[in-house]
């Protein structure tokens, strides 16, 4: 009948109508050019608690974003990492810059002691491999000096040139890698002037706190970010002719998983970072045992970034 | 084996540089060889009296062969650490005290069930007729029991010594002396030339040990460096002795 062929006609260009409508718009309605994509992403870290911690916090800005977020927090060497990173396993991972340049480039025994130069250096080499930096935080993790208040008092030390006259008497306490180490024994020597009287071998940590207390050693070596020195009460002496290394963490990034969006929320958090408010963070993971995501978490929503 | 690192080894070994200074190789043997020796000389009096003690009254022999199962239980890595903290608290230095105690410790068990073995292991018919001529126990202790264990008891001595001249390498983890410097140095400066050239002087110096003490058991028992298959001579000279003793 002539009626029944008008209705079906009708309803099919209604559903066709219908179907073009739904294929131009976007999943909210727009036309959808400028929205990223918001795939799945690996976020990998050292298995070492700084580098938990702000590999969690990276995580859980993209994962607030949208963005399907897993971690592998604990691949402890670059060997693993980073080709990890060049073929897609892993998209995103904390570094150190002078470090991951004295890898990347172990003939280069130049001192590289500002985040700037740490980067030119590194940016060649890393695009190579697929990668890119972000901007670097100010949160540096390097070697750092550090006396007992008694020691300072007494031979009146605030920076590490205050130790020059001194250092003939006083006895270094390091890792056995110290004397080989261009911002170890080698630079105190070419940049500061310091020779110490003594050197002795220990283990990084509790060991070298030990023996620093216990006056077996006069000065010891740390890092910056050590939460051992404020616990200990220990004095950090500041490294007044910038002999120490650019070692600021900074995001690494596999270029092809990179877009705006995640550059600008990582560099949001790289901006939020220092050493002095990294420690306590690093604090709380190793003195009281906290859970680095939780950490990263609490620390996020104090700053307004969750 | 790399045989480039081998050779390279052996040139580390004898490049006149390393000779010299408080880090040369004469001075690192020279404090190893301290090592090693006050090591087994503090376990030699405990062991060696706990051993002939036990051996000779045949009581508690269950502490030897406890202590002995323990002893080798217990990583030495452990005991440097608990002695590392408990020198640096005592005496506020550094040095080879850590390494020393732990090496001790570890010299103990071969030492103990030696001696232990080597008394039992003399024959009860020997003791007895000792004891029927009228010796004293401590006088079949010094005439007939340590006589005929002692190659044994050397043997054990010369174990331990073995054992400690390797393991004394770990004190330089906690900042001690000795050839383990260049072993933990060598790994954390990525130097396996001194790595190598470190672990050679070690196997070097207890094979050395290994001689040295091999030499001094065959010099102590020259008639008894095997077995007695026959008691004749043995019971001969404890007459002998036994005429003398009691009767002077």
């Amino acid at each position: 009948m002539r009626r029944s062929r008008s209705y079906v006609l009708g309803a099919a260009l209604l559903a066709l109508g219908l179907l073009l409508g739904a294929c131009g718009s976007g999943e909210d309605g727009t036309t959808g050019s400028d929205e990223p994509e918001r795939g799945a992403i690996t976020v990998g870290s050292d298995g070492f608690y700084e580098a938990q911690i702000v590999g969690a916090m990276y995580a859980l800005v993209l994962e607030d974003a949208g963005y399907d977020v897993s971690t592998k927090l604990n691949i402890d060497s670059r060997e693993v990492r980073l080709p990890a990173m060049e073929s897609g396993e892993i998209d995103i991972a904390p570094e150190y810059l002078a470090s991951l340049l004295s890898v990347l480039d172990p003939e280069n025994t130049e001192v590289v002691n500002t985040p700037e130069a740490a980067v030119e250096a590194l940016e060649p080499l890393v695009d190579e491999m697929g990668m890119t930096l972000l901007e670097p935080s100010d949160a540096v993790d390097v070697n750092a000096f550090v006396v007992t208040q008694e020691t300072a008092d007494e031979h009146s030390l605030g920076a590490v040139s205050d130790l020059e006259p001194v250092a003939g008497d006083l006895t270094l306490g390091a890792p056995p890698e110290c004397p080989k180490r261009p911002y170890c024994i080698p630079g105190l020597k070419d940049v500061y002037g310091v020779e110490f009287g003594n050197f002795e071998p220990l283990e990084y940590g509790a060991p070298t706190v030990q023996a620093l207390t216990a006056g077996a050693i006069d000065v010891a070596l740390l890092f910056s970010t050590d939460p051992l020195i404020e616990e200990n009460d220990l004095v950090l002496l500041d490294d007044d002719m910038d002999l120490q290394a650019a070692d600021n963490i900074t995001p690494l990034v596999r270029t092809d998983a990179l877009n705006d969006e995640i550059e600008s929320l990582l560099n949001e958090v790289s901006a939020l970072l220092t050493t002095d408010n990294i420690t306590p963070l690093n604090a709380r993971v190793l003195v009281d045992q906290d859970d680095p995501e939780d950490v990263a978490r609490d620390f996020l929503e104090e700053n307004g970034l969750l | 084996m790399n045989a480039n690192l081998l050779t390279d080894a052996i040139g580390w070994l004898f490049d006149p540089a390393n000779q010299v200074g408080e880090g040369g190789i004469p001075i690192r043997v020279f404090e190893h060889v301290r090592i090693s020796a006050l090591s087994v000389g503090f376990a030699l009096v405990p062991a060696l009296g706990a051993g002939l003690a036990i051996g000779h009254l045949r009581r508690g022999e269950f502490l030897t062969v406890t202590a002995a199962n323990v002893g080798r239980a217990i990583p030495s890595l452990a005991i440097l650490g608990f002695a590392f903290y408990f020198v640096l608290d005592l005496t506020g230095r550094l040095g080879d005290w850590p390494t020393v105690i732990t090496c001790a410790v570890l010299a103990v068990p071969p030492i103990l069930t030696n001696a232990h073995v080597g008394i039992r292991e003399v024959d009860p018919d020997l003791v007895e007729a000792s004891r029927g001529m009228g010796m004293s126990g401590l006088q079949v202790l010094r005439i007939v029991e340590i006589p005929l264990a002692a190659p044994l008891i050397l043997a054990g001595i010369r174990t331990s010594a073995v054992q400690v001249v390797a393991t004394a390498t770990l004190g330089a983890i906690v900042a001690g002396g000795g050839l383990g410097r260049y072993i933990v140095d060598g790994f954390a400066q990525n130097d396996y030339e001194m790595v190598l050239g470190g672990a050679i002087l070690v196997a070097l110096l207890a094979i050395v040990t290994e001689l040295f003490f091999s030499a001094v058991e065959k010099l102590a028992s020259p008639a008894r460096a095997r077995r007695p298959t026959s008691f004749a001579p043995a019971y001969q000279e404890v007459a002998q002795v036994g005429r003398d003793d009691v009767s002077g």
